[in-house]
């Protein structure tokens, strides 16, 4: 699950060179969007289509306003926005839907566990890691191997040469953003039935995201991957062994993995 | 045989397969004005920012006055002496002109380390980088943000940081790169006339061969990161392959 | 025409805690330490160009360091203020050091790392921090110099305004100086500095640790201010918030960041009364601010910091 959403990040990061603070703000508006369209329509699947393309959009519509003028300046402007970004998101959430947390009921479908290996796993959340793994798949086939995703490629390496090829650089820029929301947003109304809809999901979100991208290495794929499977193994043992250390601990690992590495594990040149 | 004063031996640079420095020897004597051209992408730049400490040498060695220059960081390398002109300008562009011509003598002043305005300290990195100006012939634009000098300008100012540090050798990368006729012509008086005083080791990397043969003395030819000439100007100037490396360019 | 202007400020500052009313007094308390936190971080952001997220690590450290001294040592309340302030300083030399490693983004994210690491061990201390409740109960120790006067609402308005007019005309002094300067060059071009002969790493460390005996001296001031210290001193919001007044004052200008705090604790107090969507209102000014007026307010008032 946090994993989508360090996808999202990396391919932000990676294609635009954008830090996106904002992302975790857009994973909890997803996840109340979610829930909103569950809710109108009675269908979970619905809403797990849904709301990720409705968020894309917003998301697309803010790249335009928001982040179009700050492609000429320098980096650190972009933090600063969609810093703001996340701010501002985050209370309208707060205005539109109100203090109280929402949930979402697991589709009957995918309630219970399943047996693998003798031991039970609750199907959800098998769910969440499959249609993590597929996504990842799917995305990485899609930059790999189509026309589209090469040109995504092409404009992360040198977008001027893009443009005298007569692409429009603004309209990929746009769509790649669209398209990291529409992750994050998915990560979030997967994420409803589990944690519920609630304020400062997102906060505690996104630097955890941020801790799995800078790990893993901005702008590199595969370490999205590593970072949130290594995230979620300190995670786990640390919870189990010393659950005291357990916050600091992936605090620490991120340091560590900074100062030995400073691009991360698989990180690309910045 | 006296200690060379700068020396490059066997150095090489790779980048990954490629050989941007092939096993470049080189020895300039203290005060010559040494030229050092070849054809793009013979391994001028990265010849400099091997001397300069951007980058380390795969292989070989710099050493200026017998001690060992290669594997230090830039900021160490100037503090020895070496002080640098860029071929991309690289200047303090929302800073005053004479503002970045100070910061360039405060660097290597004794009391750089002030964190209170010194009246002494800054008011005589001031009165230097005036000084500096004014032989450069930039004295109006003291007041003027880097970044909004013509190109001309920017190049000048350059020089005038590098000089105002009072270095043992200078190494200026293109300076007339970007300039027109008449600026050239500028440039290369003002050169000529600060550099006459003698007491000053240049290494030039030029393209302009009028500017070469009116400056240096001796001239090293590079092609491909290897050195295929080196020596003085005359002779450098009839060598048939140095004419074959520029297919016919030299004037 | 600006020693006029602060000639006037210092006499306001000398008179206003006398005639306005004591929940005034208290507000422009809380503006002034945190006008001083805003200022210290421009030292990196304005004038070095380093963009911290984690600025809370040195306020909460600052704030826990002086509690602990007031509630189990018997210094006084000077003492315990300055106390603070350099054990911030202290704990910075090992955290510059490490930050400075990275550049840019990265550098960014492990200041962020730092403060929420800081927050993780302030929660889960109990024994020492107090845990998410925190360390209430901080008293205002007299001192034996006959400084009880200080413990009272108006005379730590003259402290807090003290020690923040003395932060300022230290940094004014600072940023002219021989390191001061080199800072800028650091900002503008750091490559080029480097070329000249200046170390930067050198530098960023010594104005990292200098802005966090600084922001330590706020956070210092804050806890017996308020009275406790908790474990949100420390939370990344807060490091934006900061951040928030820096650009938002004016990055770059000393005076714009506090005005920026000014800014920030009015829009909370007052905009709240009216609506309940103040945090909404900031974050936009904000964004605009960053989008079409990256010099901040003051900033467009006085011009960027350039000599």
């Amino acid at each position: 699950m946090l994993f989508l959403i360090s996808i999202g990040l990396t391919l932000i990061f990676g294609i635009m060179r954008i830090v996106n603070f904002a992302h975790g703000a857009l994973y909890m508006l997803g996840a109340y969007a979610g829930f909103t369209i569950a809710g109108w329509t009675g269908s979970y699947w619905l809403a797990l289509v849904l709301a990720p393309l409705s968020v894309a959009a917003i998301g697309i519509v803010l790249e335009a306003v928001a982040l179009r003028p700050l492609y000429r300046r320098e980096h650190g402007a972009f933090l600063l926005v969609t810093f703001g970004l996340a701010l501002v998101i985050g209370e309208a959430i707060r205005l539109g839907w109100g203090p109280d947390p929402r949930r979402l009921p697991i589709p009957p479908v995918l309630a219970g566990s399943l047996t693998i290996l003798g031991a039970p796993f609750p199907t959800y959340r098998l769910f969440l890691a499959v249609t993590g793994a597929v996504v990842a798949v799917a995305l990485w086939q899609f930059l790999a191997r189509t026309r589209l995703g090469l040109l995504i490629r092409a404009t992360s390496q040198n977008a001027e040469m893009v443009h005298a090829l007569g692409v429009d650089v603004q309209v990929v820029r746009a769509g790649v953003f669209g398209l990291g929301c529409g992750l994050a947003a998915l990560g979030g109304v997967m994420a409803t039935p589990l944690v519920s809809a609630h304020l400062g999901m997102g906060v505690n979100v996104v630097v955890d995201a941020f801790v799995i991208v800078i790990i893993g290495g901005m702008g590199s794929f595969g370490g999205s991957i590593v970072g949130s499977l290594l995230v979620g193994l300190v995670q786990t043992f640390g919870n189990f062994y010393l659950p005291d250390l357990a916050l600091a601990a992936i605090y620490l690992a991120m340091i560590a993995v900074l100062v030995l590495r400073p691009r991360g594990l698989f990180g690309l040149e910045e | 045989m006296a200690t060379p004063y700068l020396e490059c031996e066997g150095l090489s640079r790779h980048f990954g397969a490629l050989a941007a420095l092939d096993g470049v020897t080189m020895r300039v004597e203290s005060g010559e004005i040494r030229a050092l051209i070849g054809p793009n992408g013979a391994g001028k730049s990265t010849l400099f920012n091997v001397i300069t400490g951007v980058l380390a040498p795969t292989a070989g060695v710099v050493r200026f006055k017998g001690e060992r220059l290669s594997g230090l960081p830039p900021h160490e390398v100037c503090a020895r002496g070496l002080s640098r002109t860029f071929q991309i300008t690289a200047l303090f562009s929302r800073l005053s002109a004479l503002e970045n011509v100070r910061l360039a003598a405060q660097a290597r002043s004794a009391r750089r380390w002030r964190i209170l305005p010194g009246g002494p300290a800054t008011n005589q990195t001031a009165r230097e980088g005036r000084q500096w100006l004014e032989r450069l012939g930039l004295s109006a634009l003291a007041d003027t943000p880097a970044g909004l000098l013509s190109h001309g300008d920017q190049r000048l100012l350059e020089v005038a940081m590098a000089l105002a540090q009072r270095p043992e050798v200078l190494l200026l990368d293109e300076p007339t790169q970007g300039l027109s006729v008449e600026e050239t012509a500028r440039t290369v008086d003002i050169l000529r006339a600060l550099l006459s005083g003698g007491g000053l080791t240049v290494l030039l990397v030029e393209h302009d061969m009028e500017v070469v043969f009116s400056l240096a003395q001796h001239i090293t030819v590079l092609n491909r990161g290897r050195v295929i000439a080196d020596g003085a100007t005359e002779a450098v100037r009839q060598d048939p392959r140095v004419q074959e490396a520029y297919l016919g360019g030299l004037a | 025409m600006r020693a006029a202007v602060r000639a006037l400020l210092l006499v306001a500052t000398a008179v206003v805690p006398l005639v306005l009313p004591t929940f005034l007094v208290t507000a422009l308390t809380e503006m002034m330490i945190l006008g001083l936190f805003a200022m210290s971080l421009d030292l990196l952001v304005g004038y070095t160009g380093l963009d911290s997220f984690g600025h809370a690590a040195v306020y909460g450290f600052g704030a826990y360091s002086a509690a602990l001294l007031l509630l189990h040592t018997g210094v006084s309340l000077p003492v315990a203020i300055l106390g603070g302030a350099v054990f911030t300083a202290a704990i910075a030399v090992p955290m510059a050091w490490l930050c400075t490693r990275a550049t840019g983004v990265a550098f960014a994210m492990l200041t962020l790392a730092f403060a929420q690491l800081l927050y993780a061990v302030a929660y889960k201390w109990q024994s020492v921090t107090g845990g998410s409740d925190g360390l209430a109960g901080v008293p205002r120790t007299a001192g034996p110099l006959g400084m009880s006067w200080f413990t009272s609402r108006i005379g730590y308005f003259y402290l807090a305004a003290g020690c923040l007019i003395a932060a300022y005309v230290f940094c004014r002094a600072f940023v002219a100086s021989a390191v001061g300067t080199t800072l800028l060059a650091i900002r503008e071009n750091e490559r080029k500095a480097q070329a000249l002969g200046y170390n930067p790493r050198a530098y960023k460390i010594l104005v990292f640790v200098l802005s966090a005996f600084l922001g330590g001296l706020a956070g210092a001031l804050y806890a017996p201010f308020a009275g406790f210290a908790s474990p949100d001193l420390f939370f990344w919001v807060l490091s934006g918030q900061v951040l928030i007044m820096v650009v938002v004052g004016g990055a770059g200008t000393l005076s714009g960041p506090i005005l920026g705090a000014a800014f920030f604790l009015a829009l909370e107090h007052y905009l709240s009364v009216f609506t309940d969507s103040w945090a909404l209102v900031l974050g936009l000014v904000f964004i605009a601010v960053v989008l079409f007026a990256p010099q901040g307010l003051w900033g467009m008032v006085r011009g960027h910091a350039v000599p």
